[in-house]
């Protein structure tokens, strides 16, 4: 018998008890949808990620005090003149910017909003990629002369002037007055997780102002990818012996922050992988349940395909593909449904299913294989009844 | 064709043993019609069994075709059933879920015959048993008599040399009896050897020789003078019904 007739056998066969059929593979169905649809998730998600940590750029890092317990921020921890003596000194650097955080109510001529205020650098642009609107961002100039200008986000600039152009127009930081040199684009990064906006100041317009003299963080940017383990490792070093104060600073890259959202990306996905794997498995036993008693039911047809002529290996092969081919319709109903499950969840989330054809490709040998594994018992079991006694079962 | 001297079988249900056959021995040659008679539990279908190589003897030896069967192993068996018998049975033994054509295939399907092969001559044969518009047919979608006549077909597609044919006439009328033998005779004068196994006298009359089973022995073994003529008895039956 060809691939054909016995596949025509297989679907007299399945056609014969439609119900039966289904109900059956609906365990093969539910495990592939599962396995389907958590790998076009995870995928989907997974790409999503790396491309929003890209936008940050691959080349970033960031240096930071290594607070140990009891022990408060002081300003000679991370200084400008760390800055300007690493980017001397470690070509593999080639931006840095400082970064100082403070909550401030901004006040426009309509209106007052609630932003994160950032002191920093001309760097910092280039370091997180920022998009300018209108205008520019900070210069070396405004830090220098110690202009009293500032950069906002697009919705900061609304509600504070309406629908008034907000270049040159005068912004009140708490009490201080400043002009907007800039507009940045919103940002729509899903993994901002900040309500509030940013707006971006000079560091120092930000100690006149504050009178503070802390830089809480320093971004800095590699020339390229390569040499981003570099140029952290050595700024790192450079930061500990001229405060002479090893151990006290920590360096993380977006690399390793890539690398270890990879990593629980791949264990959550190997975890819910298993749990699909055992409902696969539960499917498999249930078609392994059926088809014995299939084999029972059909032990006359058995025998009268015997005395026809059929061989053992005839009757193993024909029970075998029987269970192939459920389990592979389990496959591909469990395909489409997985597919169509991702396809919705990647639509909510905003993010792409993806469902490379490895995945389906795999999804369906594995069917097959648990059709191959599950049904070879019962097969055997067919295919070792003897003539007489089949025919002679009613 | 079929040699068998002290033949025998016994089973086993549990400690009891039952000699089905205790020792049977006769020959048949090529191109004879022979219908093995008996009562029930005489043994008569354990030696149809073993005659088709359905079943295998406990003692004795059974030569087919100058082949000692016992030699042969379970793949040389299938062989046989499929190429040099062909069986038919009292409940037909159709399978249910094909057309009428699919289940004259079977043995051909088998036989590893192509399908555009197997189809064209699965249709002759049906046509040869006056069933040329039924070749769609499920076996529930005809009479008995019908489908004795599907299985015919089926137990003539691989051009077998012996019929075997287990009460074929035991679920039929009288009238779809000797259509059957009919058949049966037709076949025969062509040279095809005919096994019957039957209870009926006058079935077995239409035989050209009757060997009578009794207790798992053969007690007589008797050539028919003037076998029954089953082609002459519908003519005669058909003419009646005319004459109504």
């Amino acid at each position: 018998m060809n691939i054909r007739e016995l596949m025509i056998v297989a679907m007299a066969s399945i056609k014969s008890s439609k119900l039966r059929s289904f109900l059956t593979t609906l365990g093969i169905v539910i495990g592939i949808a599962a396995v389907i649809s958590v790998v076009a998730i995870g995928q989907g998600g997974k790409a999503m990620l790396m491309q929003e940590l890209e936008k940050f750029g691959t080349n970033l890092f960031v240096l930071y005090v290594n607070y140990q317990e009891g022990e408060t921020s002081r300003p000679s921890d991370l200084q400008m003149s760390d800055i300007t003596l690493i980017k001397n000194v470690v070509p593999e650097v080639k931006y840095m910017a400082p970064v100082c955080y403070t909550q401030m109510k901004l006040r426009g001529s309509q209106g007052q909003k609630s932003v994160e205020l950032l002191g920093t650098n001309a760097d910092l642009i280039h370091v997180n990629n920022l998009e300018i609107a209108q205008g520019r961002f900070l210069n070396e100039e405004d830090e220098s002369a110690g202009r009293q200008v500032i950069v906002i986000q697009e919705d900061t600039a609304k509600e504070l002037f309406g629908s008034e152009k907000p270049l040159g127009q005068r912004v009140v930081i708490g009490s201080t007055s400043s002009m907007v040199v800039g507009v940045l684009k919103n940002d729509t990064s899903v993994l901002n997780d900040n309500p509030r906006q940013s707006a971006y100041i000079t560091m120092s317009f930000m100690r006149n102002m504050t009178g503070w003299n802390y830089i809480h963080q320093i971004y800095g940017s590699a020339a390229s990818k390569e040499s981003v383990s570099t140029a952290m490792e050595r700024s790192k070093s450079i930061l500990e012996r001229r405060h002479n104060a090893p151990g006290h600073y920590e360096a993380r890259s977006m690399e390793q922050e890539m690398q270890s959202a990879n990593k629980i990306l791949g264990i959550i996905g190997l975890v819910i992988s298993l749990i699909a794997g055992i409902s696969l498995l539960v499917g498999g036993i249930g078609v392994m349940n059926i088809m014995l008693v299939s084999v029972t039911e059909r032990t006359r047809e058995i025998g009268i395909r015997m005395a026809l002529g059929a061989r053992r290996q005839d009757i193993l092969i024909q029970f075998l593909f029987e269970s192939i081919v459920l389990c592979l319709m389990g496959g591909i109903i469990g395909t489409i449904l997985g597919y169509g499950g991702a396809y919705v969840v990647a639509k909510l989330a905003h993010w792409p299913p993806l469902v490379s054809w490895s995945t389906i490709i795999i999804a369906f040998l594995f069917s097959a294989g648990v059709g191959l594994f599950f049904g070879l018992y019962p097969a055997n079991q067919a295919a070792r009844l003897k003539p007489i006694e089949a025919l002679r079962r009613e | 064709m079929i040699e068998i001297s002290d033949l025998q079988k016994t089973y086993y249900t549990g400690s009891i043993a039952v000699e089905a056959l205790r020792s049977v021995s006769f020959n048949i040659d090529k191109g004879e019609f022979v219908a093995i008679m008996g009562a029930s539990g005489s043994g008569k279908s354990t030696l149809m069994n073993l005659l088709g190589l359905l079943d295998v003897p406990t003692a004795g030896t059974y030569i087919l075709n100058q082949t000692e069967v016992s030699a042969l192993e379970e793949k040389d068996y299938a062989r046989i059933r499929n190429r040099e018998i062909g069986f038919v049975f009292q409940t037909f033994n159709l399978l249910p879920h094909l057309t009428a054509l699919h289940n004259v295939e079977l043995p051909m399907l088998y036989a590893g015959i192509k399908p555009s092969e197997r189809r064209e001559r699965a249709r002759l044969l049906l046509e040869d048993v006056g069933l040329a518009e039924r070749t769609h047919h499920y076996p529930n979608e005809l009479s008995g008599g019908q489908n004795q006549r599907v299985a015919i077909a089926r137990s003539l597609a691989n051009n077998p040399a012996i019929i075997l044919a287990d009460e074929p006439t035991g679920a039929l009328d009288t009238h779809t009896s000797l259509e059957v033998m009919d058949i049966f005779q037709q076949l025969n004068q062509n040279g095809t050897t005919i096994i019957v196994v039957t209870h009926e006298e006058d079935i077995a009359r239409h035989a050209g020789r009757i060997l009578r089973l009794s207790d798992g022995l053969l007690v007589t073994d008797d050539k028919v003078q003037q076998p029954l003529n089953a082609g002459a008895a519908l003519n005669s039956l058909r003419k009646e019904a005319g004459g109504i």
